[in-house]
């Protein structure tokens, strides 16, 4: 792979960290190099160390690397928390004039420049980090005209003068560089590719913009906030809008709402707003309404570490919820990809008329990459609505009395929909238990009906969705690893640097949680498995272990009844004398 | 909408199982009766119901409905109207529903003044669950969870309302057929969200707040000189400790409902078979 190049700037939160970096990434990605950005932020508004760490090459990058070539350091704090990884050859940007005085190893080359004091000069002590970002063209020869470009993306909304100042600012750096210091070894190669750059939270509203969604309901929570802004005004330009509940309960309900209205709705949220709206969880699922749930992972439990990485939500998501609730669990393994799985989401919601938990983890969601844009690609989005009815097509699922059956037990387990305003199809939905009509009932007939119902549409799905994976390394190696959600890049390049040594794996990056792909002829097929996630417990390691346990048989009952002594004698007795279809008895 | 439609549409084929002589019998006509007379059908109207006693009104009636977890019912009332304002949106429930596990969100939903109607059916009592304490239960009321009383002061809903910015407050008795179907019409008609406080006895475990109790101490506003439009008289009535009012108590003529205010008119169920036009503009952003 081509050379790359690390670098971060780090500070106090509130010290204009994440924009800056973001300024830095646009600039590379405008001058045709691939970019990959990871920020190691705290919750708080001020205070506290925050860095914006890029890692770039003219090659594709996807994950980041323990080695900084470049640091801009506003506090010694960030020199501190970064020593490991400077490396003799290193260089370090920071203010001379700033209160503190950089203690620096001998083998890293400092470069002190008056940040605060060049950006007066060049209007506001406000633009020292463009200075910054000036002085590090200089270091690393990238042009400053590229730069400019990003200058005028952030700042062209605030008027010309803003954007000259900075521009300014940037050259008052990187002149400073160029005669008080010496060359450098780095040259960023350029190239005329361009690229979009952005981040999975906005992949995701971008994805449900494209298929269709027009409702979205949630309440502000970190990493998921950024679904959020960005719906914010843009889904309103295609006639939808974004509601701020005043809590998780309220926020899933409303989209439930507007889904029952027919809208394509969504919500989003991180594990603590998960646990609240699995209280609506299961009503979704017996109303056969269908939502999109978003989950953007932060380290649990409880309040966790809400601005730190970990994929601890897998059960929850699986399991949630009283009772026995179907749904479909999908995790995006890439940043484009919660673009594509987004649209996938809504897709299967309708299709199957029932919840889908679309689940990303905080580092893809706040981490920027680049992407050529003919990934995003709108002319290819599909929107399949599944079975709806309207005035005319009703009739064919009205019963011997008129009445339209939202829940009629279908073959394939899928009933039609009718939305409100739709004639003659006025009906109830509910969370209680309920007949082809929507009526409550607890009659053990059609309970077991709808519970069978309802089962069946996660069958036709699993029979007629392609849940596959992506597959990369040797196909015959004897390691076999496999991972979903953001690890994908990081195995990726981990394999390169495991290949150069000698070391084959083969690695199946899996996006489908449930229904999932059966890896068992992999896993028969490899020496030895690994699982990677990003947890303590290894969730999606027992799942692949449960799923190439030895079958049981099943002894089941759900009308609502005991089990009494006689019938599960005789259930137990033909399992016995092998009477008993395949491995399920239904008492 | 047919211009023939009667009351009697929005009834179901599911006969009630609430008490005999049971408020909500009353409570659920008179939403009928004024959902007919403002030119609503059953294909069009969209019932949201909590859970309880007062929850089961959505069986009852014919409509599009949906009755959903306990207390969530108007987040779920907000969403469908504010993604098709073409419906006409009702939400019912209890004391239990709205003032207590939903509390919260009336708050919320009356700030958020939606145009659609909310008509808690207020019998001070839990009564699916046999006979407990709810929030608008008297101090000294004794129950079986509250042998002396919840000793803890009622929650005034209509006061509740008026703080968080209410455009209409009215509050009704299911036992006067007629003024109950008038007033939840003027809630129906008002441009916001229509809030109407009805009082809708528990002839089973509330031997307090009785029929008799509320036919001879509520004074019914429309035959005095009060001024709903006059926030000040609305105030003294609702503030009032002595005296139990029924009738429209406040109401807001300048009053701009949610879509109206957001610019959402539009029927969000009706989208294209692909990407929007415009979604590749959405992408060049990002260059």
């Amino acid at each position: 792979m081509a050379e790359d190049l690390n670098w971060a700037i780090g500070g106090e939160a509130g010290d204009g960290i994440d924009s800056t970096g973001k300024i830095f990434a646009q600039a590379q990605s405008r001058a045709g190099r691939h970019v990959f950005t990871s920020k190691d932020f705290a919750s708080r508004i001020r205070g506290g160390y925050t860095a914006y760490k890029i890692r770039s090459s003219t090659d594709r990058v996807q994950s980041v690397v323990n080695r900084l070539d470049v640091l801009v350091a506003l506090t010694q704090r960030t020199i501190d928390e970064n020593l490991d990884e400077l490396h003799d050859g290193s260089v370090v940007v920071y203010d001379g004039e700033r209160s503190w005085e950089a203690e620096i190893p001998g083998d890293i080359t400092g470069v002190d420049v008056p940040l605060k004091s060049l950006a007066e000069d060049a209007g506001g002590a406000i633009m020292r980090n463009v200075v910054a970002l000036g002085a590090v063209c200089a270091i690393v020869d990238f042009p400053v005209e590229k730069l400019d470009e990003a200058l005028e993306k952030r700042f062209g909304g605030k008027g010309e003068k803003i954007v000259e100042n900075n521009k300014t600012a940037a050259r008052k750096g990187a002149d400073y560089v160029e005669e008080e210091y010496d060359g450098f070894d780095y040259s960023l190669e350029t190239t005329d590719s361009d690229y979009v750059l952005l981040n999975g939270d906005e992949a995701i509203g971008m994805g449900a913009i494209a298929a269709g969604c027009r409702f979205y309901a949630g309440y502000p929570i970190t990493p998921a906030t950024d679904v959020m802004e960005y719906l914010t005004g843009r889904i309103d330009q295609f006639g939808g809008h974004v509601v701020q509940a005043e809590d998780e309960l309220s926020a899933i309900n409303m989209a439930l709402g507007a889904a029952r209205a027919g809208a394509r709705s969504m919500t989003a949220t991180s594990g603590p707003g998960i646990d609240l709206m699995t209280e609506t969880f299961g009503l979704v699922a017996t109303s056969e309404t269908p939502l999109v749930i978003c989950d953007v992972m932060r380290a649990g439990p409880s309040t966790g570490m809400p601005t730190k990485q970990e994929q601890g939500d897998l059960n929850s998501l699986l399991y949630g919820g009283h009772g026995e609730i179907p749904r479909f669990v999908i995790a995006p393994t890439t940043i484009s990809e919660c673009f594509h799985k987004t649209i996938e989401a809504f897709n299967l919601a309708e299709q199957y008329q029932t919840p889908v938990y679309l689940v990303a983890d905080l580092s893809m969601a706040v981490t920027e990459q680049t992407f050529a844009p003919e990934e995003f690609d709108m002319d290819a989005v599909e929107i399949d609505r599944g079975k709806v009815v309207d005035d005319d097509s009703i009739d064919q699922y009205l019963d011997e009395q008129d009445r339209f059956q939202p829940h009629y037990d279908a073959a394939d387990g899928v009933s039609p929909r009718a939305f409100p305003g739709t004639d003659g199809g006025a009906h109830m939905s509910t969370g209680l238990e309920h007949d082809e009509l929507g009526r409550r009932t607890e009659d053990t007939d059609e309970r077991i009906d709808q519970v069978e119902k309802r089962q069946r549409k996660v069958e036709t799905a699993k029979q007629e969705e392609d849940w596959s994976y992506r597959e990369y390394g040797d196909p015959d190696a004897d390691t076999l690893v496999i991972s979903w959600g953001s690890n994908e890049g990081a195995i990726v390049e981990a394999m390169d640097a495991l290949q150069s040594e000698g070391t084959d794996v083969r690695f199946l990056s899996v996006p489908y949680i449930f229904p999932r792909p059966d890896l068992s002829e992999e896993i028969e097929a490899a020496e030895r498995t690994v699982v990677v996630e990003c947890n303590a417990q290894g969730q999606f390691a027992d799942l692949i272990e449960h799923d190439v346990l030895e079958r049981v048989q099943r002894v089941t009952k759900f009308d609502g009844v005991r089990f009494d002594a006689d019938e599960l004698a005789d259930a137990i007795r033909d399992v016995v004398d092998g009477s008993a279809a395949a491995d399920e008895v239904t008492a | 909408m047919s211009s023939d439609v009667r009351f009697t549409d929005f009834k179901s084929d599911k006969q009630p199982t609430w008490c005999p002589g049971c408020g909500d019998f009353g409570t659920m006509n008179g939403m009928m009766k004024a959902l007919a007379n403002t030119g609503n059908d059953p294909d069009n109207t969209f019932v949201v119901a909590g859970i309880g006693c007062s929850g089961k009104i959505g069986t009852y009636m014919h409509s599009y409905a949906l009755h959903g977890v306990h207390g969530r019912a108007l987040p779920v009332g907000c969403g469908v109207k504010i993604a098709n304002p073409d419906l006409e949106v009702m939400v019912a429930g209890g004391d239990g529903d709205g003032y207590s596990i939903g509390a919260g969100h009336f708050v919320h939903a009356v700030r958020r003044n939606v145009d659609m109607t909310y008509v808690v059916m207020d019998n001070r009592i839990y009564g699916l669950t046999k006979g407990q304490a709810s929030p608008t239960s008297r101090e000294d009321f004794e129950t079986s969870t509250s042998p002396d009383g919840p000793k803890q002061p009622p929650v005034n809903p209509l006061a509740l309302a008026h703080a968080a910015g209410a455009t209409f407050i009215a509050q009704s008795f299911s036992s006067d057929a007629q003024r109950h179907a008038e007033i939840v019409q003027e809630a129906i008609e008002h441009d916001g969200f229509g809030f109407v406080n009805v009082f809708s006895p528990c002839v089973t475990f509330n031997d307090v707040d009785t029929y008799d109790y509320f036919r001879d101490s509520l004074v019914d506003l429309a035959e005095t000189d009060h001024d709903p439009s006059d926030e000040q008289q609305a105030k003294e009535v609702i503030m009032d400790g002595e005296t139990e009012h029924m009738g429209v108590i406040y109401q807001d003529d300048d009053s701009v409902p949610f879509n109206e205010l957001h610019g959402v008119t539009e029927n969000m169920a009706e989208i294209p078979d692909g990407a929007p036009d415009g979604a590749m503009d959405l992408v060049r952003e990002f260059y």
